[in-house]
Formats: C-alpha cells, sequence, structure tokens
C-alpha cells in the first residue's frame, strides 16, 4: 500500500522542514521565535547529513560523526545567541528584531 | 531497524507528524507553544534517524538537542516575557516574502535532487549496521588521514569559549555601573515594584 521510501523521499523531507524554517524566520518578529527556526533548519540539516550517510556512502560513519559536529555547534550558538537576547531584553524591554538596530545604548558607553 | 514494511509505516509517521508539528512553530502566535511543538518535530526527527538505523545519533540528538537547547530556549522564553507570550499577527508583505522565499528554496532543491543521480545502494549496502557507536567514537578520536581528532579538539574549546562568552555577555553588571544603580533605584521605588 504503502511506498517504500527512496533517498528522494528522504531528502523532500528534509527539504520541506528547511523551507518551513525559511518561512519562519521571515515572518517572525520576536528574536526567540526566529531562533526556534533556526533551530529547525539546523535540524533539517542534521537530518541530511545522516540521510546521505546512510544512501550513499554507507560503509562509512563520516555524516554520524558530522551531525554531531553540528549538533555541538548548535548548541553554542544557542548559548551566545540567548546570552544576547537576555542582554538585550534587560537594555530595551522587548525582544523585537525591528527594534535591534543600535549596537550601544544611547547615552551609555557600555555595551 | 530496516525491515520493509514496518520502517516504512514508521517513516511517514514521523514524516507527517514532522511536518504538522514544524507548521505549528512557524505558525502559532504563542512562543511557548511553538517550543513546545519544536520538541515535537525533534523527537520525531530523532525517530526518523532511527528509522534509518543510527541509534548513537538518535540519543544524541534527544538529549543535546531536546534537553539542552530546547530547555534553554524555554527559560529564555519565560525570561524574556513579562506575561504577554504573544506575537502579532506577521504583516502581509513578511508573508508573501517568506512563502515566496521558501517556496523557491524548496523547489529548486526539489529539482535539483531530482535531476542529480545518485548512486543506487545495493541491498547489501544498505543492510550494512550501524548499531554501534564504538566506530564513532574511533573515528573522532583518530589522527590517521581520516580522522576527526583536531575538530573534535576544536569543538570542545569552541563550547568552553561560548559557554564563557555567554556568560561574559548575560550577566549583570558591576554595581558601580552608573545605569544599573539608576534600575535598582527603580525597582525600590514602590511605584515600580511591579515592572
Amino acid at each position: 500500500m504503502l511506498h517504500p521510501p527512496t533517498l528522494t523521499h528522504w531528502l523532500a523531507l528534509s527539504a520541506l522542514l528547511f523551507s518551513i524554517g525559511l518561512y519562519g524566520i521571515f515572518t517572525r518578529r520576536n528574536a526567540v521565535g526566529i531562533l526556534l527556526s533556526i533551530e529547525l533548519m539546523l535540524n533539517s540539516a542534521v537530518l541530511n547529513l545522516v540521510i546521505f550517510n546512510r544512501f550513499v556512502a554507507s560503509g562509512d560513519v563520516d555524516g554520524q560523526v558530522m551531525a554531531l559536529f553540528v549538533i555541538a555547534v548548535a548548541a553554542a550558538e544557542a548559548v551566545v545567541a540567548l546570552a544576547i537576547f537576555v542582554s538585550f531584553y534587560r537594555h530595551r524591554h522587548t525582544l523585537d528584531v525591528t527594534e535591534a538596530n543600535q549596537i550601544c545604548h544611547p547615552g551609555n558607553s557600555t555595551p | 531497524m530496516h525491515d520493509g514494511a514496518i520502517s516504512t509505516v514508521f517513516f511517514y509517521l514521523f514524516a507527517a507528524s514532522s511536518i504538522a508539528l514544524a507548521l505549528g512553530v512557524v505558525l502559532g502566535r504563542r512562543l511557548l507553544r511553538s517550543a513546545i511543538c519544536l520538541i515535537g518535530v525533534l523527537g520525531s526527527s530523532a525517530g526518523l534517524t532511527l528509522v534509518l538505523g543510527f541509534e548513537f545519533v538518535a540519543g544524541i540528538q534527544v538529549l543535546v538537542f531536546i534537553g539542552g537547547i530546547v530547555v534553554m530556549l524555554l527559560f529564555a522564553i519565560m525570561m524574556t516575557s513579562q506575561g504577554h507570550t504573544f506575537e502579532q499577527q506577521p504583516t502581509l508583505r513578511r508573508r508573501v516574502a517568506g512563502a515566496t522565499v521558501a517556496a523557491a528554496f524548496f523547489t529548486v532543491t526539489l529539482s535539483a535532487y531530482l535531476n542529480a543521480d545518485f548512486p543506487v545502494p545495493t541491498a547489501e549496502q544498505l543492510a550494512v549496521s550501524h548499531e554501534g557507536a564504538d566506530e564513532i567514537g574511533r573515528k573522532l578520536l583518530s589522527n590517521q588521514g581520516d580522522g576527526y581528532i583536531v575538530p573534535f579538539e576544536v569543538i570542545s574549546l569552541l563550547l568552553l569559549s561560548a559557554l564563557i562568552g555567554g556568560i561574559v555577555i548575560a550577566r549583570k553588571h558591576a554595581p558601580e555601573d552608573e545605569e544599573s544603580d539608576q534600575d535598582q533605584g527603580l525597582a525600590n521605588h514602590p511605584s515600580d515594584v511591579g515592572r
């Protein structure tokens, strides 16, 4: 009844998840919402690496190792982004990215 | 887990749930609910990785992505929302732009996938089992030509520097900082307690 998934099915799924994340980046205004969409896109990239490991280079583990690296970098990125958001919120009391057009608060020498 | 019918059923199950929950992440107006949907997407992706037969990566994905990153995102949402977790509806222009870019990306990528001729895996290649972490560990720590020892060490440095950088950026300013003194003065004022 169900067609067994081929490589194209898997890749189409991951491309669809990536485009949904892309749409989220364009429509969100809250910075944490944008970060959620970025996590979605990183997740689809991890999925892509694992899919190619399975179907194209099934003898190696390089795709899995790369997936682990992407996950580690995603964790580091989330830490720094959230620290910036908390600091930004403390100054401006908002997380609207359209308000984030200055590095330095006016009248304040420390960034 | 790649024995025919069962893995096919699980593929379509996880694919449908991950797409639906991903739409919930980007379309919902409540950020907290979006984060919960993201947990579902990442869980479905871990399930898909499991369908492919990579148990170690699926486990790491659950531990780090769901257990670490999403929980941190939940903390950030709760710290930065004072009761109003709603986000206003995006303007029509933003929605049209986002939909156009996303549809264009999907079309181009899918046509590239359909026109590329990837090597078709034979049945014996697909039967290779990866259900063990020992080969990944050996690959990560080998200093041969195809080993990953240098990126592994660089990643550990990157995580340490991200940790320190996160603390430095997000910490409160020192008490002698003029603005933070003003903030504390405002907060102590009775009329501003609820701020």
